[in-house]
């Protein structure tokens, strides 16, 4: 009965952490019509950031990292957040400016491969391909042995999530986020009605990897440990997955979306036992049944399963 | 013979493994006008098709490149008439054809790892473990000349093709007007399949060229090389097959040069800066043609 609850518990916490960075997402593409095929990198920076400031000084012999400031989770969870915008807003300044929608998209793939090969050959960095490790369960005032921890932490990670997915709502619903529809849907006519297409977009690339970030930094927190096989370029198709075939621009259609991916798909079918000589077959018809029903899903219903609710307005003059 | 020629020398063997792929990229975008993120798994195929030929089926190893060249070329036609033609029918964005190339990727690189398992693959060829000799400044291994003799080839085949056929002369005409092009009466998807097989062979081909100079390849070897494709591409202006070999010289230069300043792990991160400056400051490419990205 423990196992169970245990189990149910660890999948809550990659729901809800697969929550933020589906809704992060949406912000980008979904709202401001932005392609980040790096978006994983920034789940992994905020992630490594907040990991390394939990954990005290390298200890040398072998393990060094940046940092290791013992600090409190909630200061280092902001700062991974931080820092994942801050790469955001860099990468965002540089690319942005004068490019097409897939020209800024290469751009972004090409950032992830050039940062997973530092980080993987900077062991001064985040330890190289072995990654950090022993980050301790934070908030973890009561003492809790692992497996009751996993059940209490969904409440912090529960509440972030709320909070973060109602920010999204709002900023959807807001006048700043029409314009960011307005520039998804046409960047010309945006930028003829006076909007700040180029501000509008790097905000929005900011904004959805302050929420990679977080998701990340949240995620160390019952991971623990990381290194740079955990974000391979694959992990961000899954998101990707999840975002177009619950329906883009729609945050119930992505929570339906990451349901799907992320819990049946993907974290459920990761504890079905398998025969050792055949252990890249399974990970392997995961990914290729992802990106076939993904295929299908873009041809024949490419607004997903719950498409954005398209407002019309009245013009003026008209009732 | 210090360390700058010798850096010379590997560049000249780096900028022709990329040329040949990024020729293949940039014909593809000049004629369909969207990024193909599969080729780095064209190129994978490649690489797997002539390892199963020559070594596991034991045939010879140049028939086994040529066939791997073909089995590229079906592929990618095959992808493209199934998978991509119906996208293209309704018109998509450009940037739903991303995201389905990168679809395709994904399948694909799966389903090479389904076959083959990660571990890493090595050719049997015997001028593998030939030693290195000195040819003028360079010291160089008979593997790195047949790299580059075979670049050089398919670089003359591209220029007889593109210059001095018709099937070339079309795909340029695509390529700078498709409108113009289809007025005059060339047949725009009839060279959408020609170009799809070229780009095929030659990323096939690339790939195994690639897995020539590496020495060992596992199946997401080639995706994991396609933004140093993308960065010849841009730098050359996206379109442009005379651009991209010039791209490739530039990118395959500043690698093996750059490699001596910094360490040689860091060779993909120097690919990464050159492509983020082009786009940045030069994104139209050294030149630029209509088809270019902005």
């Amino acid at each position: 009965m423990e196992d169970i609850l245990f189990f149910v518990a660890n999948l809550g916490l990659f729901f809800f952490a697969y929550v933020i960075l589906t809704v992060g997402l949406n912000i980008q593409f979904g709202y401001a019509g932005l392609l980040n095929f790096a978006y994983i990198t920034f789940w992994a920076i905020g992630a490594y950031v907040t990991g390394v400031l939990i954990l005290g000084p390298a200890p040398g012999h072998g393990i060094t990292y940046i940092l290791g400031f013992n600090l409190p989770f909630l200061v280092a969870l902001i700062a991974g957040g931080v820092a994942a915008g801050a790469l955001a807003a860099l990468m965002g300044a540089l690319i942005l400016r004068r490019l097409r929608s897939d020209f800024v998209a290469i751009g972004l793939f090409a950032l992830s491969f050039a940062l997973y090969d530092i980080v993987g050959n900077y062991t001064p960095l985040f330890n190289g391909w072995d990654g950090i490790l022993g980050v301790l369960p934070p908030l973890n005032i009561f003492q809790l042995d692992a497996n009751a921890f996993t059940i209490y932490y969904l409440v912090p990670v529960g509440l972030a999530t709320l909070i973060l997915y109602w920010a999204a709502n709002l900023l959807q619903n807001s006048p700043y986020g029409r314009a960011l529809r307005a520039v998804r849907d046409d960047i010309d006519v945006a930028a003829s009605f006076g909007k700040n297409t180029v501000w509008l977009r790097w905000s929005a690339l900011v904004i959805g990897c302050i929420y990679a970030g977080i998701a990340g930094g949240l995620m160390i927190g019952f991971l623990s440990a990381l290194s740079p096989a955990s974000w391979a370029s694959s992990e961000t198709f899954i998101i990707w997955a999840a975002l177009i075939v619950g329906g883009a621009g729609n945050n119930r259609g992505m929570l339906l979306g990451t349901f799907l991916f992320v819990i049946v798909a993907l974290e459920a079918t990761r504890f079905i036992p398998m025969p050792a000589n055949v252990q890249n077959l399974i990970p392997a018809l995961r990914l290729i049944v992802i990106g076939a029903v993904l295929i299908v899903v873009l041809l024949f219903r490419p607004q997903g399963l719950l498409p954005e609710r398209r407002r019309i307005y009245a013009l003026p003059g008209q009732s | 013979m210090n360390s700058f020629t010798q850096a010379i020398g590997f560049g000249i063997v780096t900028a022709s493994v990329i040329a040949v792929s990024a020729v293949a990229g940039t014909l593809q975008f000049g004629v369909t006008r969207y990024i193909n993120f599969a080729l780095g798994d064209y190129m994978t195929l490649g690489a797997y098709s002539a390892y199963v030929l020559s070594v596991v089926w034991g045939i010879n190893f140049w028939i086994s490149l040529l066939v791997a060249c073909a089995i590229g070329a079906v592929v990618s036609l095959l992808i493209a008439r199934i998978v991509l033609a119906p996208f293209v029918r309704k018109r998509v964005s450009s940037f739903v054809m991303l995201i389905v190339t990168l679809g395709v990727s994904l399948i694909l690189s799966d389903v090479i790892l389904a076959i083959a398992s990660g571990n890493p693959k090595q050719y049997a060829t015997a001028i593998q473990d030939e030693a290195a000799f000195q040819l003028g400044p360079f010291l160089v291994t008979p593997a790195q000349i047949v790299v580059v003799a075979i670049a050089c080839a398919a670089m003359v085949a591209i220029h007889m093709l593109l210059a001095h056929t018709s099937v070339g002369k079309s795909m340029r005409a695509i390529s700078d007007n498709p409108d113009l092009a289809r007025t005059s009466g060339i047949s725009v998807s009839r060279m959408t399949d020609i170009v799809w097989m070229v780009s095929g062979a030659l990323a096939a081909g690339g790939g195994v060229l690639l897995a020539l100079n590496t020495g060992v390849f596992t199946p997401t070897f080639g995706e994991g090389y396609l933004f140093v494709i993308f960065s010849a591409v841009v730098v050359g202006g996206a379109g442009q097959p005379y651009g991209a070999m010039l791209g490739a010289l530039v990118t395959g230069m500043a690698t093996e040069l750059g490699a001596l300043v910094l360490t040689s792990a860091y060779k993909s991160d120097i690919a990464f800066v050159i492509l983020i400056l082009a786009l940045a400051v030069r994104p139209r490419g050294l030149l630029p043609s209509r088809a270019s990205m902005s």
